[in-house]
């Protein structure tokens, strides 16, 4: 994940306290999301950016993810994702994220 | 027990000091850990402990590099480690190239163990796998978890002075050192066991792997072959009579230049092989058999080909390294080219 990005959701959390920051992933890559999910809760996997050795904890879910679907109104979702929806790999993605948010989220939204 | 001092090189981008636009910072030292520092302090589980982490940025170390090296090799010095960890470096050219360059360095000055990690494709393999140890490494950062625990383990070893296993065992990229070992079968069986399990398509892994030669991209072909001058070269071995240079019959350490002005053709009487590895009574008999200048001075009558270069080069390619070759053909090259040859013919046996 981009230092930069690290950087400002570090700053995030300070800002409002882990528990009250949700992260929602747009990349396309499973493996990817899967760094950048482990980066915002266990830390930066490859302690290049400032979360590296440092574990927020936060929730994060990817946006094709149906926890997040579901919490959408369904007709913005459908206008703003709903291409993207088609063509990424959705199951991978998910996996992904979601065995990160499991084994590290200390806030699950 | 005393913990290990550990010095750890890494770049600008793991330094968290920024991207691209910051590789051209100059050497910087920290007390402790920086980035992956913290990853390496945890997997030498209290063994060792990374007292001091020297940063350089990549265009830097490269562009200035004697400097640099200097700099860096300073930093690492008033750290007084008994151990130096570069990288790991995964697939970025410039990092690998100065993470290797420093372990060398480390290692020639400091004597003292240094390991690094990089992508079997890193140009730093390639160039400094030799001298130093490289644990392979994924492609990206992505991949430091699985890298750091190897390279802990390894520079654990090295700074215990433990014996170092075989590169599979050990996670490092194989530096091209034969060992003399001991095994329960002799060769015949071992060569059997592999050929039936290749024959049945199971697993097996060879105790020759084969090494890998570069490939060169043949220069454009000639236009008009009509006013080219044109040289030959050999490996064969053919050389004047009482091989004058003595060059030598097997792993040849230099090559020879011959003037074959007036020369129309090759005689026993003038010239024979000095080569070692096969039968050279043919040659010796004929030598144009392997330096065809006969059939040279045949197609420059005929008008095919310009002109055949006044001089000829040779040497024995019998056991000669790669290593040994590249240079020859550099200083030959050099040469052809400033006597306006435009095309060689290279004749092997």
């Amino acid at each position: 994940m981009d230092l930069e990005v690290q950087k400002r959701i570090k700053e995030f959390a300070e800002q409002y306290g882990p528990e009250n920051v949700v992260v929602i992933l747009g990349g396309a890559e499973p493996e990817a999301a899967g760094i950048a999910a482990e980066t915002v809760t266990n830390g930066d996997p490859t302690f290049a950016g400032p979360l590296a050795g440092v574990s927020l904890g936060l929730a994060v879910y990817h946006i094709v993810e149906p926890e997040v679907k579901e919490a959408v109104d369904k007709d913005v979702y459908e206008e703003n994702v709903g291409i993207m929806e088609m063509v990424l790999d959705v199951e991978g993605l998910s996996s992904e994220v979601r065995k990160y948010r499991e084994q590290y989220s200390k806030y699950k939204a | 027990m005393k913990k290990f001092r550990v010095v750890h090189y890494i770049n600008q981008f793991f330094g968290q000091i920024g991207g691209e636009e910051k590789a051209d910072i100059p050497p910087l030292d920290k007390e402790g850990p920086v980035g992956p520092g913290m990853a390496f302090n945890a997997a030498f589980s209290g063994e060792a402990e990374i007292v001091g982490t020297v940063i350089c940025g990549d265009s830097y170390f490269n562009e200035n590099l004697e400097q640099a090296l200097k700099d860096v090799l300073e930093r690492i010095k008033k750290y007084e480690p008994d151990l130096v960890i570069a990288g790991p470096a995964f697939n970025a050219g410039r990092y690998g190239m100065a993470c290797g360059r420093l372990c060398k360095a480390v290692k020639e000055t400091l004597n003292i163990p240094a390991v690094t990690g990089m992508f079997m494709e890193n140009p730093g393999v390639e160039v400094y796998k030799k001298d130093v140890y490289i644990v392979e490494t994924a492609g990206s950062a992505a991949g430091m978890r699985e890298a750091v625990p190897k390279m802990a383990k390894l520079a654990l070893k090295l700074a215990k002075g433990e014996e170092i296993g075989l590169p599979r065992e050990e996670g490092y990229i194989p530096r091209g050192i034969r060992k003399n070992v001991f095994v329960k079968e002799n060769g015949a069986i071992r060569a059997v066991d592999m050929l039936v399990k290749k024959l049945k398509g199971e697993p097996f892994v060879t105790e020759y792997p084969m090494p890998d030669f570069d490939r060169v991209t043949p220069a454009p072909a000639i236009k008009d072959l009509k006013s080219a001058k044109i040289a030959l070269v050999t490996s064969g071995g053919i050389v004047p009579k009482g091989n004058p240079d003595r060059i030598e019959a097997s792993s040849a350490s230099r090559f020879g230049k011959y003037d074959i002005e007036g020369v129309d053709f090759l005689t026993p009487e003038t010239f024979q092989t000095a080569h070692g590895g096969y039968d050279p009574t043919y040659a010796n008999q004929d030598p144009n058999r392997v330096l065809p200048v006969d059939v040279m001075r045949e197609l420059e009558r005929e008008g095919v080909i310009g002109k055949l270069h006044r001089y000829y080069y040779a040497t024995v390619g019998n056991g000669t390294s790669v290593g040994n070759a590249k240079k020859f053909a550099q200083e030959i090259a050099k040469e052809l080219v400033a006597d306006g040859v435009q095309a060689v013919i290279l004749t092997s046996t």
